[in-house]
């Protein structure tokens, strides 16, 4: 049998398996549900960006006017003005007091409730500013259109610069960094008790009995792998259709190419982490022996991803640029740089290069530790035992 | 008694093993003819389970050789050989259906006919209505008659068994080595098993070796030995 399809079936197996498992199904599904939850909270906070409806009570034909050319100019203010005809000014006022109505106009008299909302109240100032120039430039001699042109100047030129790096690549920045640092983290953990339990089931004598401990490996990492990719892709479909039908979030431009980054690094970081956690898992032969021999890559992990959530804070900094080129950061800090525009093009060819000669030296190393320890049962190898023993078991 | 036989399908050759300061073998040879059942017996930690996994590959002696058919044996032909460890392994929440095709899978059968060896070993063994179930699920005997199809789904050239009746209630040895029994006959399969039930290992096999701290103190057939195999035993590990 080739060694291709030795790898191939236990990628399959492992993917086929997990896909089984209650405890996958399980975590997905509240992945999915927590990714749902945080996009329809922000929907809902982003749902106040819309006019927010007002309504205000009108006694008399001045008012009345006033009212009107309020609601021409309520746009700009961020309001929808609905206007409500009242006989006499005592009901208006109770309606206000009641809550019913936010504001009553008579003549040029102005009731508001407590706690009076500032752009309502500047609304109604500004109409009635406006409404009364107009009636003094009339009364002056001019014509409607000259008061309304000299009332009405074109507005200013206004000119928007791009914040450095676009509109929103922060904050998907530190979202895609969390999300990479989570599948890192989550997926390590799975192929390391996977390693685990295949030893102190003792099933890794009969595999081995078939084919080579290099063989067991790679199909573990390619199999785990595919299914936290396929978890992962899930989850960010489900978030972004939520963020996408949702509400009107929009994303910028660059998403496309900052989601392929993050599959990219999740890839390349999966494959870094995966297989050193997969060699160390085959240090022990029991769960309760996994915690010790793990926490070490723990620690380059968490203290990876804290440096790289400084470094996403200026992204041009020295911290983001060295990052850029250390193998256990770059997963997670590459596609933040680049959704906040601040990655030239060398420093990414440059990243996945390392990236990838590093990846080629954890595989070997990886597999020799593997190939040496997997099949050593009882109590945990040491590391260096395990990389220094001769080639033969 | 001379173990050496002419035309002998296994021959361990010389091997030895060393764990640090700790001999675990000993210039340990003898033959396994074909179609025959071999009994391998010894005390705990007399190196019976090293043996095993020097001639299956997955441990590497100090030196030594094994022979298959003449030759050095390849990782091809290795792949040929069916094994039930000691400490059984089987994945725990694989059904037992899958565990078994993919099992044969990775011997290098086709998908196809793994589910048909797959069916059929099933079958044979009496555990074919547990098929869908996950292995954790069954008692231990039956969990030991998955063990067994796991070692003979992919129709091996040579069979290695470590203690494959250990724990079995006298229908489930009757079972296994009636399987075992039917492909020796059929495909004249060499059977190498260790064991500690020495009555059956006398009833069953054609041949032994008994092993003492390492090195063989007997090898050859058991209708050769002057006594019974328990005071043979009795004789060859008291020294």
């Amino acid at each position: 049998m080739s060694p291709r399809r030795a790898v191939a079936l236990v990628a399959e197996r492992e993917l086929r398996e997990g896909l089984r498992s209650r405890a996958w199904r399980a975590s997905l599904a509240i992945q999915v549900v927590l990714v749902a939850g945080i996009a329809i909270i922000s929907i809902v906070a982003a749902g106040g960006d819309g006019p927010s409806k007002r309504d205000v009570a009108v006694v008399g034909p001045r008012a009345e006017r006033i009212g009107v050319k309020a609601r021409e100019e309520q746009r700009d203010f961020g309001i929808e003005l609905t206007l409500k005809r009242f006989g006499a000014l005592a009901p208006a006022r109770s309606a206000v007091s009641d809550g019913d109505i936010d504001a009553a106009l008579r003549g040029r008299g102005l009731t508001i409730g407590e706690d009076p909302d500032q752009a309502l109240e500047a609304l109604l100032q500004n109409a009635d500013r406006v409404i009364a120039g107009e009636d003094r430039l009339r009364r002056a001699g001019l014509s409607r259109a000259q008061a309304d042109a000299a009332l009405n100047p074109p507005p200013l030129r206004t000119t928007e610069v791009e914040p450095s790096g676009g509109e929103g690549g922060g904050g998907l920045a530190y979202l895609g960094a969390l999300l990479l640092y989570i599948a890192i983290i989550s997926f390590g953990y799975a192929i390391a008790s996977s390693v685990v339990s295949e030893k102190s089931s003792r099933v890794v004598e009969v595999i081995l009995s078939a084919i080579r401990p290099s063989q067991l490996l790679a199909g573990k990492v390619i199999g785990v792998g595919l299914l936290g990719l396929i978890q992962i892709s899930i989850i960010g479909a489900a978030g972004l259709l939520i963020a996408l039908f949702g509400g009107d979030l929009s994303l910028p431009d660059s998403t496309a190419e900052t989601v392929a980054l993050v599959l990219l690094y999740f890839v390349l970081g999966y494959a870094f982490y995966g297989c050193a956690f997969a060699g160390v898992a085959s240090l022990v032969s029991r769960q309760e022996d996994s915690q010790s021999t793990t926490s070490p890559l723990l620690v380059v992990l968490i203290g990876s991803y804290l440096a790289t959530n400084s470094a996403l804070g200026n992204p041009e900094g020295s911290l983001a640029q060295i990052g850029t080129f250390l193998p256990p950061m770059a997963p997670m800090l590459v596609p933040g740089r680049a959704a906040q525009g601040a990655l030239a093009g060398w420093e990414l060819a440059a990243s996945i290069a390392l990236m990838v000669v590093s990846i080629l030296i954890v595989v070997r190393l990886a597999a020799r530790v593997y190939d040496r320890s997997v099949l050593r049962f009882g109590t945990p190898m040491k590391l260096r035992e395990a990389l220094a023993l001769s080639r033969r078991r | 008694m001379a173990g050496s036989d002419g035309d002998s399908a296994l021959r361990l050759r010389g091997l030895s093993k060393r764990y640090g300061e700790k001999t675990a073998l000993e210039d340990v040879s003898f033959s396994v003819g074909a179609g025959q059942m071999f009994g391998f017996v010894g005390p705990n930690g007399a190196g019976k389970t090293t043996t095993m996994r020097i001639v299956l590959g997955v441990l590497a002696a100090d030196a030594g050789e094994v022979l298959w058919r003449g030759g050095p044996i390849a990782a091809q032909e290795r792949r040929r050989i069916g094994y039930m460890p000691e400490e059984r392994g089987l994945y725990p929440k694989m059904r037992v259906r899958d565990q078994l095709v993919y099992m044969a899978e990775l011997h290098g059968i086709g998908k196809e006919e793994a589910n048909a060896a797959a069916e059929r070993w099933m079958q044979r063994l009496g555990v074919a209505e547990r098929a869908e179930d996950a292995v954790e699920a069954l008692s231990l005997g039956n969990q030991q008659r998955v063990q067994l199809a796991v070692a003979l789904v992919h129709e091996p050239d040579l069979l290695i068994l470590d203690e494959p009746f250990s724990g079995l209630d006298p229908d489930g040895v009757d079972a296994l080595s009636g399987a075992l029994q039917d492909e020796i006959e059929a495909r004249g399969v060499p059977v190498v098993f260790s064991s500690h039930q020495l009555d059956l290992v006398e009833r069953l096999c054609d041949s032994v070796a008994i092993i003492a701290a390492g090195r063989i103190a007997l090898s050859g057939r058991v209708a050769d030995l002057e006594g019974s195999l328990a005071e043979t035993y009795r004789e060859a590990t008291r020294r």
